[in-house]
This record gives C-alpha cells, sequence and structure tokens, in this order.
C-alpha cells in the first residue's frame, strides 16, 4: 500500500497492534467446566497471508453459496486480497459505499477514520491484536442517512488454499433512518490442511435506522480455524436484527458483542450452530445496555453431532443508570451423538434497578414423546428425527427474513443432517434400548 | 375382524398395568373404553399404537390377522391404525399443514399433488370449522385445550385410517368443542372406519353413540354391553360397579 498523508493515521493505529501483537501470548480459553479452547494443534508460523489477482468470474464455492440472490453490492475477499467488488449503479449514485476497507482507506480517508474500531480495540488479546495490525482487503460499507434499500449488500471472505493466513476487516456505518440489510458470508473449500481467517467486524447502526445483519459462517471440511470479534452498537431508536449461522468450521472461536447504546435501541440477535465430525466451536455473546429505555431479545440454538464440541455462553450486562431497560437471552443445544459434548450458559450482570432481565439455557436431547407422536402418523423414524431438529433450528431461520439465505441455511442443515443420519437413529434407538434394557433382565430372571 | 387384541398384559417401568385385556373392533363398529382415572385406559391407547415406554409382556394385537405387537408406530399408522392423543406432543417449527402433508406422503407411493392436498385439507377443515389460519401454525404449539384435539381430529380426517383410538379426546371442551368434534368423529365413521372411544365420561357419548361400551378397571375390562351399559354407569357410578365386581368375584 503507497504511504499517503491520508493513511498515516492509520499506519500509527496499524504500529500499535503490531506492538500489542508482539506483547501478547497466544491465549487458551477456559470456560468453568471442561471447557478450553486451545490453539496448540495450529501451526501458526506455517501461515502466510496469499495474494490473488482480481476474478472474472466468482470462485465456485462462492456462486453455489450465493446462488441467483439478487445483491445490491458484492465484495469477495480471497485470501488477503479483494478479487470481486460490485455496487448497483443505483445505490452508487444514492451514496452508498461498498468497496474494499483498503481502497476506502484512500478514498473516503476523513469518513473511514471518524468510525474505524471505534468499538474494537487491538488491546483484546494476541489475535483481535494481529487483526488490527495485519488486515488486508477488507470491507467498508457506507449507507448515508435516509435511504431505503431494497437488495441486501454483501460481503464474502473465502479461503480456498491450505496455509492461508486470512486478517480480514469489516466496517458498516448505516445512516440514521436508513434501512438495509448486510450479510457476510465466510466460506471455506474443502482444503487439506490448515488456515486461519482472524477477523474484526464493526456495525454503527445510527439514531433511526433499522439494519437486518446475517453472518453464514460454512469453513467446511478443511482444517480451517476462524477467531474472530463482531462487535455492533445500535444507536438512538434503532434496531438491529442480527442473525450469525454457523455451519462449519475447525475451530471457531469468537466473540459476538451488540451493544444497545442510546435511549430507545432495540436489538434482536437470534443464532444457530450445527457441529459435526471433530469441529469446536467456542462462542461467547454479549448483550451489553449501555442506556436506560432498551430492549434485547436473544435466542441461540445449537445442535452437536460427531464427537464435536461446542460451547455457547451468552452475557446479558445492564449498566449502571440503564434503568428501564427489558430484555431477554435463551439458549437451548441439542445432542445429536453420544460422543459430542458441549454447554450452553446464560449468564447475567445486573448493576442497576428497575429493569427486567430473564435468562434460561437447556443442553438436552430429542424428546422421544414428539419422536412417538410423529412415528404414530406414519413417519418413520429416521424422518421424525430430521423434521423435528429442522423444526427446532427453524425459529432462527424464520429470523433471517432472507429467501436466498434461509435456503441455504436450511439445505446445509438437511445436508448435515442426512450425513448424520445413521449416527442420530443409533444414538436415539440406544436411548430407547437403554430404558427397556433393565426390565429385558428382570423378564429372564424371572423365568429362570 | 380389524383390530383384536388378545389377552394383552403390558408393564411400564417395573409395574404391570394392563392385566390381560381382549378386546376386538370392527371396522363398521364403534366402541367405547370406559374407566376411571388410572385405570388402565391409556396405557390401552398407547400400547395400541406401539409406544415404546410401554412393554407387552404377554398377548398379541392383531390388525387384519397380522400381529403388530412387535411393530414401530409407523408401521401401524401405515397398516391403518390410528391414535388420537390426549397429551398431543407440540412439534416447534412444523406447520400444520406441512406436518399433514408429510403425513398423508407416508402412505402413499406418490406424493399427494399440491392443489389437490390443499382441496382436501380445506374441506377437512371446514367440516371441522377450523380458521384458515390454522394450518399455517406450527404443530400443538400455543394451541388451547379445544383447538389440540381439534387438530387431532383434523389429523384423523386427513389420513382416514381404518381403526382410530382417540384417547380422551372429550376431556377439557367446552360443550361447543365437544359438538364439533363429534360432528367430526360421526361424519367420518361408518363402513369404513371403527372407532375406539376411550373417556371417563359418558359425555361424549351423548354426541357419539357407541355400538358397544367396555368398562376397565384395575387393568381388566369387567363389564361389557351395548349403550345401555353406558347409560347404566351414568346412573350407578365407578364405585357401584366395582362393588358389583367384587361382590361377584367374592361369590
Amino acid at each position: 500500500m503507497p504511504a499517503s498523508a491520508a493513511t498515516t493515521w492509520l499506519d500509527e493505529r496499524r504500529e500499535q497492534a503490531v506492538a500489542a501483537y508482539e506483547r501478547e501470548e497466544v491465549p487458551t480459553w477456559r470456560r468453568s467446566g471442561f471447557w478450553t479452547t486451545s490453539l496448540r494443534k495450529l501451526d501458526l508460523d506455517a501461515l502466510e497471508p496469499r495474494r490473488y489477482e482480481p476474478l472474472d468470474q466468482l470462485p465456485p464455492v462462492v456462486a453455489d453459496a450465493l446462488g441467483e440472490d439478487d445483491l445490491g453490492a458484492l465484495v469477495v475477499q480471497r485470501g488477503a486480497s479483494t478479487v470481486h467488488a460490485y455496487v448497483d449503479p443505483d445505490l452508487a449514485r444514492q451514496g452508498v459505499i461498498v468497496t474494499s476497507l483498503e481502497l476506502a482507506v484512500e478514498e473516503y480517508p476523513e469518513l473511514v477514520r471518524e468510525w474505524y474500531m471505534r468499538r474494537l480495540s487491538h488491546e483484546e488479546g494476541k489475535f483481535p491484536a494481529a487483526t488490527a495490525a495485519f488486515w488486508t482487503g477488507g470491507v467498508f460499507i457506507h449507507v448515508p442517512r435516509g435511504l431505503k434499500l431494497d437488495k441486501p449488500i454483501q460481503s464474502v471472505y473465502l479461503i480456498d488454499e491450505p496455509g492461508t493466513a486470512q486478517y480480514a476487516h469489516t466496517l458498516a456505518v448505516v445512516g440514521e433512518t436508513s434501512e438495509c440489510s448486510i450479510r457476510e458470508y465466510c466460506l471455506g473449500a474443502p482444503i487439506e490442511g490448515q488456515a486461519l481467517h482472524a477477523g474484526a467486524f464493526e456495525l454503527y447502526a445510527q439514531a433511526g435506522a433499522n439494519v437486518q445483519l446475517a453472518h453464514f459462517h460454512d469453513w467446511g471440511p478443511g482444517q480451517i480455524h476462524d477467531i474472530s470479534t463482531k462487535r455492533v452498537e445500535i444507536g438512538r431508536d434503532a434496531h438491529v436484527g442480527w442473525v450469525p449461522v454457523h455451519l462449519g468450521g475447525r475451530l471457531i472461536k469468537q466473540t459476538l458483542d451488540i451493544i444497545t447504546a442510546e435511549q430507545g435501541s432495540d436489538m434482536r440477535h437470534t443464532g444457530l450452530y450445527f457441529t459435526e465430525r471433530d469441529e469446536h466451536l467456542d462462542l461467547f455473546t454479549s448483550d451489553k445496555h449501555e442506556r436506560g429505555h432498551t430492549t434485547g431479545d436473544t435466542v441461540w440454538k445449537g445442535a452437536l453431532t460427531g464427537n464435536s464440541r461446542a460451547s455457547y455462553e451468552g452475557l446479558i450486562h445492564i449498566v449502571k443508570d440503564a434503568q428501564e431497560t427489558h430484555t431477554y437471552l435463551q439458549t437451548h443445544q441439542m445432542l445429536l451423538s453420544q460422543d459430542a459434548k458441549g454447554d450452553a450458559i446464560p449468564s447475567l450482570i445486573v448493576q442497576t434497578d428497575n429493569v427486567s432481565a430473564s435468562h434460561g439455557g437447556t443442553v438436552g436431547e430429542l424428546d422421544e414423546e414428539q419422536i412417538f407422536y410423529m412415528t404414530s402418523r406414519g413417519l418413520p423414524r429416521s424422518e421424525a428425527v430430521r423434521i423435528l431438529v429442522e423444526g427446532y433450528f427453524e425459529e432462527v431461520v424464520q429470523r433471517l427474513n432472507d429467501e436466498g439465505l434461509q435456503g441455504l441455511v436450511r439445505r446445509r442443515i438437511a445436508e448435515k443432517l442426512l450425513a448424520a443420519q445413521d449416527q442420530v437413529n443409533r444414538f436415539i434407538g440406544e436411548r430407547v434400548g437403554a430404558r427397556r434394557m433393565p426390565e429385558a433382565a428382570e423378564k429372564e430372571g424371572a423365568a429362570a | 375382524m380389524t383390530l383384536e387384541i388378545q389377552n394383552l398384559h403390558v408393564r411400564i417401568e417395573e409395574r404391570e398395568i394392563l392385566h390381560g385385556v381382549n378386546l376386538k373392533v370392527d371396522k363398521d363398529q364403534t366402541h367405547a373404553l370406559m374407566g376411571p382415572n388410572g385405570s388402565g385406559k391409556s396405557t390401552l391407547a398407547n400400547t395400541i399404537m406401539g409406544n415404546p415406554n410401554y412393554e407387552v409382556t404377554e398377548g398379541k394385537i392383531l390388525f387384519n390377522g397380522e400381529d403388530l405387537t412387535e411393530a414401530d408406530p409407523d408401521e401401524r399408522a401405515r397398516a391403518g391404525l390410528f391414535l388420537a392423543f390426549q397429551y398431543p406432543a407440540t412439534i416447534p417449527g412444523v406447520s400444520v399443514a406441512n406436518f399433514l402433508r408429510l403425513a398423508v406422503n407416508a402412505r402413499r407411493e406418490e406424493p399427494i399433488k399440491v392443489k389437490e392436498f390443499g382441496k382436501v385439507l380445506r374441506e377437512n377443515m371446514d367440516l371441522l370449522r377450523i380458521d384458515k389460519a390454522f394450518s399455517s401454525r406450527y404443530l400443538n404449539e400455543g394451541f388451547s385445550g379445544g383447538e389440540k384435539k381439534r387438530a387431532e381430529i383434523l389429523q384423523l380426517a386427513m389420513l382416514k385410517p381404518e381403526v382410530a383410538v382417540l384417547d380422551e379426546t372429550d376431556s377439557g371442551l367446552d360443550v361447543d368443542a365437544l359438538r364439533i368434534v363429534s360432528d367430526g368423529v360421526n361424519a367420518l365413521r361408518g363402513p369404513t372406519m371403527g372407532v375406539l372411544i376411550i373417556t371417563h365420561y359418558t359425555r361424549i357419548l351423548n354426541y357419539v353413540s357407541p355400538d358397544f361400551v367396555h368398562i376397565m378397571l384395575d387393568g381388566r375390562i369387567v363389564r361389557e354391553g351395548t349403550a345401555e351399559l353406558a347409560d347404566e354407569l351414568e346412573e350407578k357410578g365407578y364405585d357401584f360397579i366395582r362393588a358389583e365386581v367384587e361382590a361377584s368375584n367374592a361369590g
């Protein structure tokens, strides 16, 4: 990148981040109970940012995920490079900016500088520092005030070669009273070998804005590690509906924070995950209320197959003086394999009074009464299980409010369930068997 | 002969609940099985449908001559058995219409055409005076007691079994809802659909009149007769019947 007066401030920020990166150790994350997320199997020194030339055609993994969706803008980053950028001319005419963050720093230095890392810091550990120090490409989205966009703004991060280190940074700002939908996809080709996505995402929804935000992660069956921080700030009387979806990745460690920063701000945070094989997923979300008269609603649902591990911790944090805050958080986790392990932990910090905050968490298995009910209508057991799991996720899928993405998520869940079908049936069959077995033993005893 | 239950002994966990039940339901008959709470009525209903929590230790369940004692619930359903649940499970994320289409297709070779399915569903919803919006709600989620029972009878109407067991379908219904559900059952029963109405009270039998009445006490059928037996029970109560049975056993 050529050094210019416009980017001096950024160089300084990067230098500070490099210093933090060098100072910090590679962390190991521990949570109460059995949970540990460790990167000791990740050979960081073997990874490097890979540069690519722009592409005329979308890579197959990306084309497949986007399907026929009608997009208002699209930025695709492959490895370390932005390989595709498109903005609908109508949107461009209205002043909507969607481009790589690298270019935005050059072309809109003041605008980027105003928002860049307002709510993120390079002082949050090794990987946030690395991302702040080394990001390339990146995505910048700016929707000026008073616009209502019909088509989603799309960003894509793609990793399709082993050995890749992708340091990613998306900065999105939605102006006052504007309405739009933003989708970010993290996609991996089925690579053989390790790779890293270290990401930062920040969204600022200004007063009165209404933003539908989706994150779709499907890193595929390769050894892709994703260590990211995503933060959303909601301004006065603004609303953000945020739906993160996790459908694949060797190891994922993400912190997702949503901040209702001004009076009247409202957030709806609804996520899902489905882990399989030896995947490891570690999610921490926080719903932070910094002002009174704000509202929140968080629901996370997960399912685990294979010998995967998934841990979700969701925090509601209501700071001092944020009175008249109303929020709740629910987390559910469904085990579909005897070898999978997980937990779902809701927690609460309330530093004021006159608020309502409730939370709940369940970890469970499929309900045998539900399966009996469905099979009594003629559905084979395996189909009943599939329909129940799909139905379990449907509440979250509905909140995506986006047909193309809903189709993609439903398709991927169905594929994963099909792949795990034998294992799931065995697991559920064994549980029924286990209940019957002592009786059978007793019967033999009585006969003898 | 359609459904035949022979000397059925059933237990749940450690306890035997049914101690040798015999019952025959032809597909042109309506039977009522009556008994107080805890007499084993629901155990019989669940066992007929193959609930894996109930274990048959002796006896047989035959359907059209075929032994279904060990069959999975879905096989029984496809053979033509149906159970309207006393407490139907909630199926989040699956709409009534979607579930019904899946269930209808489970017993067909070729999936039903969307148009034809829509037509049949509308007709049956009209029959049961169910609001159109109902079909897009998630099955039993947030349903009132009456809505759940109507949803059960709607499934009965869509699946057209040969023998239907109605487990306490009348409980928790107000008079209007009971009449709607009974009208539905009356419209569906007949030469090709036998019905076994399981109930505590005689109330539903004022609307759906049975050909045969069986009284169950403590896991055994103790009295059998025609519709007049229900009137006798209404007049005398279960305690009187119990005393009568005990007296005859002692004698």
